[in-house]
C-alpha cells in the first residue's frame, strides 16, 4: 500500500528532534522524505542510549527512531557550491522543512521571499525555539528552557522540590507534530488549486498553546489575575498516585467518583456524613485522614493490575504506573500490533514504537528502517540531479557532502 | 436540508468548508477541534443539556463565589471564572471549556436518546468529519460506531481517540491523560531521581500529543479522500499517540534490556542542565549548558570563579560526571540573581536559559507581546478577555478569530432549523422534552458535585 500521503516530496533540512518528527509523521503515512545532513551526520545521531551502549552514528535509538520511512544525503549549505544543488533539490520539494537560526536561510538566499517567486506552490516551515521575530528571536532554546518559559516547569513536580520536567523531548515532539500538521493543511490547499503559505513555528508559542495544562491556565489567569501553582490541583484525597503491592497507581476518586472510591476500599458507611461531598478543598482533615489509611491498607494488599481492574469495574478513571519493561511486555499493546520489528546493518532486528494512530482505508505502508548517513548521495545526486559520477569526490573533497 | 459539503476550491484557510460534528469530552478531543477550528473548519459541539459531562464544561464544578476566591488564590485554576464568579451559568464561563472552544458552534443535543440520534445522525449526513474521544462503551450503546455511520454517508472520516484503543484488554478501561501516562511509561521516566512516582504529580501531556496527532490524521485522511473520494475510520488511542515520544527509552529496552530510571532534569550528555533557585519565592531558571564556551561564559555572567576554575567542572564530560555537585554550587550561585535579569544577560553571552515562567508572567511576556500571540475575545455574559493564541503563524493564511467561545446551545436554531431542516414545531417539541435549551435543568445542576 502506498500510503494516504504517497507523492507528496518532503525536503528536511532540519535535525535533532522537532523538525525529523515532523518528516517522520508524512514519511510513515507514505510521503517522500528526503533528509539532507551535514557531512558531520544529524546531532541526533550523537545521542544516547545506544545499541549495545556502543556509541555509533548508526546505533543511536534516537536517530533510529526519529528517521524510519526517509532517504538521507549529505550536504553543507554554507558554501555556494552546496546552495547551488540546495537549490536544486527544493525546486523538486512539495514541502521544505528547515530549523536554522532566524535569517539564515535569507542569507543564503533561500528565504521564503526568494524561493516562492519561482514556486509559488512550495509549502515552507520554519522551526526555531522562539520564532522569526520578535526580542528574542535569536535567544538559545531547547527541551528544558522551553519548558521552563513555555509552561510545563510551572505546574510539573512536588512544591517542596524543583519545578520537573517531562519526559524526553516531549515540547520538541509537540512542536514537530504542529509542523506536521501544518504543513499538510499548506500541501491540501495547493493539491485543491490554492497557493503555497509559509509557517513560522516556535516551539514557545507551541508550549504556551500546550494543552496540557497551559492553554487553560493562561484563561484562567487572565480572567482571576492569578497564576497557577505546581501541584497545586492534583493533590485531593482518594486521588493521584499511591503505592500499591508491587507498584504504584495512579486512581481518581475524588469528585463524582468518591463514591467508587469508598466502594473500592469498603468504607461506603462513610458515605454518610454529607462534608465528604464537598469541593476537595474544604473537606475535613479528619475525613481525609480517614479515607486516606482505609484507601492505603487496600492498597497494600492488591497488585497495581488488580488495583487498577477492580477500579476500572467501578467505573474509576485510573491506571497502573508501570515500567519501559512492563510496557514492552504488556499484553494489551502487543494483541494490538503496537510494536515493528525493523531490520538495520548496524543493530540487527529490533522493536521499535509503532503507528500513533490507524487509518482503515488508507493504512500507512510497510515500515523502512532510518538510513545511513548519506546513504542515498548517489541515487539522490547521480540518478536524479544528473550531476556526474565523478563530480561527487571533488564535492566530498571540498566538504559539500 | 444542505448537500454534503464539498471542498472549496481555492479556499484561502486551507481547512474552509470542512463540517465537524464535534462528540468530543474533556482534553484531548476538544484540542484536536480546537486546531482545526482555528484554521478554517466548521466545528458543531454537541452536547448534552439533560446530563452534565464532567470536566469539560464546567457545569460539575458547583461552587460559590467565596469558594471560587479561595481556589483560585491557590493556584486552582481549572475552575477559574471571570471576576472570579460563577455566576449563575457557570458552564459559559469555565476556563477550561474556553480555552479551547473558539471557533466552535454549540448545538444542543444527546445523541444517546432516540431524538438526539436522529439529529445527530442528519448531522453526520452533511458533515465531512466525525470526531470523539468517548469511552467505546459510550459510542457502541449509542449505535454510531464506523460500521453504523458509514452507511449514513461513506465519505465520512470518523476520528475515535479512547484511551487505550478500540481492541486490546484494556479497550473499555477510563483514564484521563495522566492516567494514560502511568500506563505507557511516561511518569515513571519524569520522576525525581531521588523521589517516589507519588512526588511526580499528574501530568496531561498525552492530550497535549494527541491533540496535535487528531488534527493531523483529519488533514490526512482529507487527502486520502479527496484523491479517492473514500471516508474511513482513523483510531488513535491517547496511550498510542503519545508512544513515539517515548521512543528512545522503549528502544533502550528492547536493544539493550535496560529499564529507564526516573530522569528528572537531567539530560544524557548535557551538564549542568537543570532548574535553578533565583531570587524571590519559588523563582526559578533552567540552564543547559551544552559546550566549555559556553560553561564559561555562564560563570563569567554570574561572577562565579570558583565554578570556572573548579577542576571537577573543567570539560563537559567531568562536569556530567560531578553534575550533582555542580546543581548544588550553582544553585548556591544562582539564588541571589534575579531571573528575568539573568535571563537576558545569559542569552546575550551565548548561553541557553529561561525562567520558568507562570501565567500572569507570560500574559506579560514582551516575545509573545510582540508576535502579538494572545487573542482577545468578547463573549456574552462573559466579557473582553485575552486568550491563549494559536500554536503556529501563516504567512498566507487568514487566522483572525471568528467565533468566540459559544454558550451552550447558542447555534440551536441556526443548526436545527437552518443546517438539519427542522421546523419550528419540531424543534419546539426537542424543547419542550427537555433534549434542546440553553441551560441546563434545576434538578442536574443541584446534583452537580463540587470540584
Amino acid at each position: 500500500m502506498p500510503g494516504p500521503l504517497e507523492g507528496i516530496r518532503v525536503l528536511d533540512l532540519t535535525s535533532n528532534v522537532a523538525g525529523p518528527f515532523a518528516s517522520k509523521l508524512i514519511g510513515d503515512y507514505g510521503g517522500e522524505v528526503l533528509k539532507v545532513e551535514p557531512p558531520g551526520g544529524d546531532p541526533s545521531r550523537r545521542y544516547g542510549p545506544f545499541h549495545g551502549d556502543d556509541p555509533h552514528p548508526e546505533k543511536s535509538a534516537l536517530y533510529l527512531h526519529l528517521n524510519t520511512n526517509k532517504r538521507s544525503i549529505t550536504l553543507d549549505p554554507s558554501s555556494k557550491a552546496g546552495r547551488n544543488l540546495l537549490r536544486r533539490l527544493i525546486e523538486r520539494a512539495d514541502i521544505l522543512l528547515e530549523d536554522f537560526a532566524p535569517g539564515t536561510m535569507e542569507s543564503w538566499g533561500l528565504g521564503w521571499d526568494d524561493l516562492r517567486a519561482t514556486q509559488p506552490n512550495l509549502v515552507m516551515i520554519s522551526i526555531t525555539p522562539y520564532g522569526q521575530t520578535g526580542p528574542y528571536r535569536d535567544f538559545k532554546g531547547s527541551e528544558i528552557t522551553l519548558e521552563a518559559i513555555g509552561g510545563p516547569l510551572q505546574n510539573n513536580g512536588h512544591i517542596s522540590l524543583e519545578p520537573l520536567k517531562l519526559g524526553g523531548h516531549t515540547a520538541l515532539y509537540h512542536a514537530g507534530a504542529a509542523a506536521g500538521f501544518a504543513a499538510l493543511m499548506g500541501r491540501l490547499r495547493v493539491e485543491m488549486g490554492g497557493e503555497g503559505d509559509y509557517v513560522d513555528l516556535s516551539v514557545y508559542e507551541c508550549q504556551a498553546g500546550f494543552r496540557d495544562r497551559r492553554t487553560v491556565y493562561l484563561t484562567g489567569a487572565s480572567y482571576t489575575g492569578y497564576p497557577s501553582k505546581r501541584g497545586g490541583s492534583t493533590i485531593r484525597m482518594g486521588s493521584g498516585v499511591r503505592p500499591a503491592l508491587d507498584g504504584y497507581v495512579n486512581v481518581l476518586g475524588a469528585g463524582n467518583r468518591l463514591p467508587a472510591l469508598l466502594k473500592l476500599i469498603d468504607r461506603e458507611d462513610m458515605a454518610e456524613n454529607p462534608d465528604i461531598f464537598k469541593p476537595a478543598a474544604f473537606i475535613p482533615q479528619d475525613l481525609v485522614d480517614e479515607v486516606e489509611a482505609s484507601y492505603l491498607m487496600y492498597l497494600m494488599q492488591n497488585t497495581k493490575l488488580e488495583v487498577i481492574a477492580r477500579a476500572q469495574e467501578l467505573g474509576m478513571l485510573c491506571g497502573a504506573i508501570l515500567t519501559t519493561e512492563d510496557l514492552v511486555k504488556d499484553p494489551h499493546y502487543r494483541e494490538r500490533g503496537m510494536w515493528d520489528t525493523i531490520d538495520h546493518p548496524f543493530t540487527g532486528p529490533i522493536e521499535y514504537p509503532g503507528r500513533p494512530l490507524i487509518m482503515s482505508a488508507s493504512p500507512r505502508p510497510a515500515p523502512r528502517r532510518a538510513p545511513l548517513l548519506g546513504e542515498h548521495n548517489i541515487e539522490v545526486y547521480i540518478d536524479e540531479l544528473g550531476l556526474a559520477r565523478e563530480d561527487l569526490p571533488l564535492l566530498r573533497a571540498q566538504g559539500v557532502i | 436540508m444542505a448537500d454534503t459539503t464539498k471542498y472549496p476550491k481555492n479556499a484561502k484557510r486551507p481547512l474552509e468548508g470542512v463540517r465537524i460534528a464535534d462528540v468530543t469530552v474533556v482534553w484531548a478531543g476538544p484540542y484536536v477541534t480546537q486546531l482545526l477550528g482555528e484554521w478554517g473548519a466548521e466545528i458543531i459541539r454537541v452536547e448534552p443539556i439533560n446530563r452534565i459531562q464532567p470536566y469539560s464544561r464546567g457545569g460539575d464544578s458547583q461552587v460559590t463565589k467565596e469558594q471560587a476566591t479561595a481556589l483560585a488564590q491557590q493556584g486552582q485554576l481549572l475552575g477559574a471564572y471571570p471576576d472570579l464568579d460563577p455566576k449563575d451559568d457557570r458552564w459559559n464561563r469555565s476556563a477550561g471549556f474556553n480555552a479551547h472552544s473558539r471557533n466552535k458552534k454549540s448545538m444542543a443535543c444527546d445523541i444517546t436518546s432516540p431524538e438526539g440520534k436522529e439529529a445527530f445522525i442528519r448531522l453526520l449526513k452533511v458533515s465531512d468529519c466525525f470526531i470523539e474521544n468517548n469511552v467505546p462503551i459510550t459510542i457502541e450503546k449509542a449505535g454510531l460506531t464506523w460500521d453504523e455511520v458509514r452507511e449514513i454517508n461513506p465519505r465520512l472520516i470518523m476520528l475515535r481517540m479512547p484511551a487505550f484503543g478500540l481492541s486490546g484488554p484494556y479497550k473499555y478501561y477510563r483514564a484521563f491523560g495522566t492516567h494514560v501516562e502511568g500506563m505507557i511509561g511516561h511518569h515513571l521516566i519524569r520522576g525525581y531521581p531521588n523521589a517516589g512516582p507519588d512526588y511526580t504529580g499528574d501530568a496531561f501531556t498525552a492530550d497535549a500529543l494527541a491533540g496535535v496527532l487528531g488534527a493531523f490524521a483529519i488533514v490526512t485522511a482529507l487527502r486520502h479522500r479527496e484523491r479517492t473520494g473514500e471516508g474511513q475510520q482513523v483510531e488513535m488511542p491517547l496511550a498510542e499517540a503519545f508512544l513515539p515520544v517515548l521512543g528512545e527509552f522503549i528502544m533502550d529496552y528492547t536493544m539493550n534490556g535496560r529499564v529507564t530510571e526516573p530522569q528528572g532534569n537531567r539530560h544524557p550528555s548535557h551538564a549542568p542542565h537543570g532548574v535553578y533557585p533565583t531570587e524571590g519565592d519559588d523563582q526559578w531558571i533552567a540552564i543547559d549548558v551544552a559546550t566549555d564556551e559556553e560553561f564559561a561564559a555562564l560563570c563569567d555572567v554570574l561572577g562565579a570563579g570558583a565554578l570556572a576554575s573548579d577542576e571537577r567542572f573543567a570539560a563537559s564530560d567531568q562536569r556530567w560526571k560531578h553534575r550533582d555537585a555542580l546543581d548544588t554550587a550553582l544553585g548556591e550561585v544562582t539564588r541571589s540573581h534575579d531571573k528575568e535579569a539573568l535571563f537576558r544577560s545569559l542569552q546575550a553571552a551565548g548561553v541557553n536559559a529561561a525562567p520558568v515562567h507562570n501565567e500572569v508572567e507570560a500574559l506579560a511576556d514582551e516575545q509573545l507581546a510582540a508576535r502579538d500571540w494572545f487573542r482577545e475575545i468578547t463573549v456574552p455574559t462573559v466579557g473582553t478577555h485575552r486568550y491563549p493564541g494559536y500554536l503556529f503563524k501563516m504567512a498566507n493564511t487568514p487566522d483572525e478569530v471568528r467565533l468566540p467561545p459559544p454558550l451552550l446551545g447558542e447555534h440551536n436554531e441556526e443548526i436545527y432549523l437552518d443546517l438539519l431542516g427542522y421546523s419550528r414545531e419540531e424543534l419546539d417539541a426537542m424543547i419542550e422534552k427537555g433534549l434542546v435549551g440553553t441551560t441546563y435543568p434545576p434538578e442536574v445542576l443541584a446534583s452537580a458535585l463540587g470540584l
